[in-house]
């Protein structure tokens, strides 16, 4: 197990340093420098060439790529991202201010589908191909194709403009900082939900049919019908037979669901006014934001290959086989 | 909670009260010197003064600013300011000269990276400026300009004892000591910034009492938020604009303005394109746009004509300059005339074997650049012109548009308070360095364009800028399309918001500074 687990690392690291060449490649290649934003924002006559100059020494744009990437990763090893082109703060501090309120809206949103999709769909895999699954097939198969926005707008209109019962933005209110505790965090539920519902109700269809399909597939097996032919009940071949075959596509979900902890949604940051690190992804973007840029894409990074890492240490601890390869 | 319907008895303005503003996007920092995007002015607004405020019409005045009276020397290089003595900081200190001196120094010094007010600057004497006591400030300039007085505009003093310690760039984006009117109370990123009426202030008292701005990206849910009462002003899209405004239950709680600013939209023809560096030529292309179904179908009647570099409400103006009328038949003539022919029968004029075809950037991201172009592209087609459309991504299409490595390109301006076009039509300008992307160059233009520069008699000023719109219309270095006005919804609530031709509701005085809130609607 120890030796699977420290070839996984080295892997882990191998592929982290091909990303940062991706990353930084993938970043410098797009046509638009961070100046020429600067250029195109400010209007005429404004112009200081010694500032822009300035601005572009002290970021090391004047310099060769591959040396533009030296100083860049010398600094991420030591954990320095650099400094924001355009409010200049630095990158660490920028992420380390959004990331919690990311990791709570989509640990949430996980949760949420999670735990209301895979019993769903254990439950229809048991009753594969009757009327009441095949409806559910197709109503899961609905929601999963609803645009996120629309739903969102939809949800903003009902709860919050026609009723007035739930917040239209923003993650507290306006007196949130004279509130006391209790109702603080009641402050944070409310504004949760809606975003929390935005999020979570496609990828409850994706967890339902996942789950789903899984298990009908291990049903299907001989050792299923053995189980059964012993006398087994079927609460007992579900649990004890089938279900541990079915966790193995499960995790592989699991470890591509990780990473959006860490990554956001632009699009339910945006219009739920959700101070996270989607909304700083996409401003930085668009404003040419190199070291932004750069530091959020190798914390997205790091964070997909620590999943990738976790989801290979699960297949190990639920199927003793993957160990045995390993060794 | 939704808005109770407005009563009509006040008509006295009462402090108090709470406005609530909408921030498009967080701000980048609150150091006024390193201000990066209009929503930091917005905030800075309230929370320094500049050595000269902007009136309604843009013209500099010492109303609400750091200045008692100011003299310039007859040979235009030195300003004298005669600072308020009565001014403080917020932190109780006096607003001194050297203070100010150490502001104008803050934003020369390039590693400040004050890419928005050093270019101001370029020619300040830093060794002629200088505090002569405590209240009096002199500015000197290498060179004499007209243009120089409004960018006092953007000197927003700060103290020195506060902004000298620590590193200036990074130091200063979370906190503010600024002698304006408010106080700075809280600033949670990506969220909101609170301000709070100066008890002390020194000047004439605002008042609004409290300054909340909500950070508010997408303007659907700051629509919704604005009719629930949640903020008091959001700038709206035509959309809701043709579809709510008329309806009469949001007139009973919501005001709707629709203003110009000084922005427009242009097409700029390359003068390194040697098809295009004929005026004729791009005379011809100007009456190929249809301009009424322009404003009529694209913007739905909010946009007007423009006639050539200087917008109506700018002083600069010259209303005799006709706007060129669409005439796709006289274009063709005009190209005719001049050899280009279809000979080969197949729709497009050729000249020498080669077909008459532009090459036209937009940054595709934007609606209505790319209906623009796609209406222009048919009549153009109509005259026998080929227009190639090519939308870009917005950083590509601004680098290629400020280095001029294009033929045809579909941009707009928004306009500095002086109407001094020297940066972007003078010969000296050209990229790169400068932005005459279009490589325009007419020796009578550079001459009057050094004239209204250096001309301090404002009279003299407004002659020569209307000789020069002439000029300017007639050579065609840009087709000036449109300016399409901005659409604003407001509380009823807000009292006294005007309206100033050319800047809108706000960053001009008095304007946000003088709005009120009737005592009954103070609390919701």
């Amino acid at each position: 197990m120890l030796t699977y687990v420290v070839r996984r690392l080295l892997y882990g690291v191998l592929t982290f340093f091909g990303i940062t060449i991706a990353i930084f490649v993938l970043v410098h290649s797009v046509p638009g420098d961070p100046v020429s934003f600067y250029i195109g924002s400010h209007g005429m006559g404004a112009l200081s060439h010694a500032a822009l100059d300035e601005i572009r020494r002290e970021h090391h744009l004047d310099q060769p790529i591959p040396q533009q990437y030296g100083w860049w990763l010398r600094g991420i090893v030591t954990f320095d991202f650099g400094t924001s082109f355009i409010n200049h703060r630095p990158v660490t501090a920028l992420i380390a201010e959004k990331l919690p309120s990311t990791f709570m809206l989509n640990l949430v949103a996980f949760l949420v589908a999670a735990l209301i999709g895979v019993p769903i769909g254990l439950w229809s895999a048991t009753r594969s191909g009757r009327t009441s699954e095949r409806a559910s097939g197709v109503a899961f198969f609905l929601l999963y194709s609803l645009p996120s926005f629309w739903v969102a707008l939809l949800l903003m209109q009902l709860f919050s403009v026609h009723f007035h019962i739930l917040p239209l933005f923003g993650m507290t209110s306006d007196d949130y900082l004279d509130r006391g505790l209790t109702s603080k965090v009641a402050d944070r539920a409310m504004h949760l939900i809606l975003p929390v519902v935005t999020l979570a109700y496609a990828q409850m269809a994706i967890y339902a049919r996942f789950s789903k399909s899984a298990l009908t597939e291990v049903i299907r097996q001989d050792f299923i019908t053995t189980a059964r032919a012993k006398g087994a009940t079927s609460a007992a071949v579900l649990w004890h037979h089938a279900l541990r075959n079915a966790l193995i596509p499960l995790i592989t979900l699991l470890g591509l669901t990780l990473p959006y902890l860490v990554s956001g949604s632009v699009i339910v940051e945006e219009i739920f006014q959700w101070d996270g690190i989607g909304r700083l992804y996409f401003d930085a973007i668009s404003t040419r934001d190199y070291p932004t840029i750069l530091g959020l894409s190798v914390a997205t990074a790091v964070a997909t290959l620590f999943a990738s890492l976790l989801a290979d240490i699960l297949y190990a601890v639920a199927d003793p086989r993957i160990r045995l390869e390993g060794k | 909670m939704p808005q109770q319907p407005v009563a009509e008895d006040d008509s006295t303005p009462v402090d108090g009260g709470t406005v609530i503003r909408r921030l498009q996007a967080d701000i980048n920092t609150l150091n006024p010197v390193l201000i990066a995007s209009k929503y930091d002015h917005y905030v800075a607004a309230y929370l320094f003064t500049p050595l000269l405020q902007l009136d309604a019409n843009l013209l500099p005045t010492t109303a609400g600013s750091l200045t008692d009276k100011y003299e310039v020397s007859p040979d235009g290089k030195l300003y004298t300011f005669h600072l308020n003595p009565k001014a403080t900081f917020s932190d109780g200190t006096p607003v001194r000269a050297s203070d100010a001196v150490f502001s104008l120094n803050k934003i020369v010094d390039p590693k400040s990276e004050s890419a928005e007010f050093a270019g101001w600057f370029e020619k300040l004497d830093a060794a002629g400026t200088k505090a002569l006591d405590d209240h009096t400030l002199v500015v000197a300039f290498k060179e004499a300009r007209a243009p120089q007085l409004v960018s006092f505009n953007g000197v927003r003093v700060i103290p020195e004892h506060v902004y000298a310690k620590g590193d200036f760039k990074s130091a200063f984006g979370m906190s503010a000591v600024g002698s304006g009117p408010y106080r700075l109370v809280r600033r949670i990123p990506g969220k909101e910034i609170l301000l709070e009426r100066r008890s002390d202030y020194w000047g004439v008292p605002p008042h609004i009492q409290n300054v909340l701005f909500k950070i508010i990206g997408d303007d659907n849910t700051a629509w919704n938020a604005l009719k629930r009462g949640d903020i008091d002003e959001t700038i709206i899209g035509s959309d809701t604009w043709m579809n709510e405004s008329r309806r009469p239950e949001l007139q009973k709680t919501i005001d709707f303005r629709r203003f110009y600013m000084a922005s427009y939209n242009f097409i700029a023809w390359s003068e390194h394109e040697p098809l295009l560096a004929d005026k004729r030529v791009r005379r011809a292309l100007a009456m190929c746009v249809d301009m009424q179904s322009v404003i009529n179908g694209l913007y739905r009647g909010t946009a007007r004509a423009m006639n050539g570099p200087f917008t109506p409400d700018q002083w600069s103006y010259n209303p005799e300059v006709p706007v060129i009328q669409f005439n796709p038949e006289g274009a063709r003539q005009i190209l005719n005339s001049m050899g280009w022919l279809d000979t080969d029968g197949d729709g497009i004029l050729d000249k020498n074997g080669k077909p008459f075809s532009v090459e036209m950037i937009i940054a595709g991201g934007s609606s209505t650049s790319v209906a623009f172009t796609q209406l222009y592209q048919a009549e153009l087609k109509k005259a026998g012109i080929d227009l190639k459309i090519s939308p870009l991504d917005g950083g590509a299409y601004i680098q290629r548009l400020v280095s001029g490595n294009f033929q045809a390109a579909y941009a707009s301006w928004d306009l500095d308070p002086d109407p001094d076009p020297n940066a972007i039509y003078h010969s000296s300008q050209f990229p790169p360095g400068g932005q005459n992307f279009v490589f325009y160059k007419n020796p009578a233009a550079d001459a009057l364009i050094d004239q209204g520069r250096h001309e301090l008699d404002h009279a003299k000023r407004v002659a020569i800028y209307r000789q020069l719109h002439a000029l300017l219309a007639d050579d065609q270095p840009y087709t000036w399309t449109v300016q399409v006005s901005l659409k604003w919804a407001l509380t009823k609530r807000i009292r006294n918001a005007k309206v100033s031709p050319g800047w809108g509701l706000f960053l001009w005085y008095p304007g946000e500074l003088d709005w009120w809130i009737p005592k009954s609607q103070q609390t919701k």
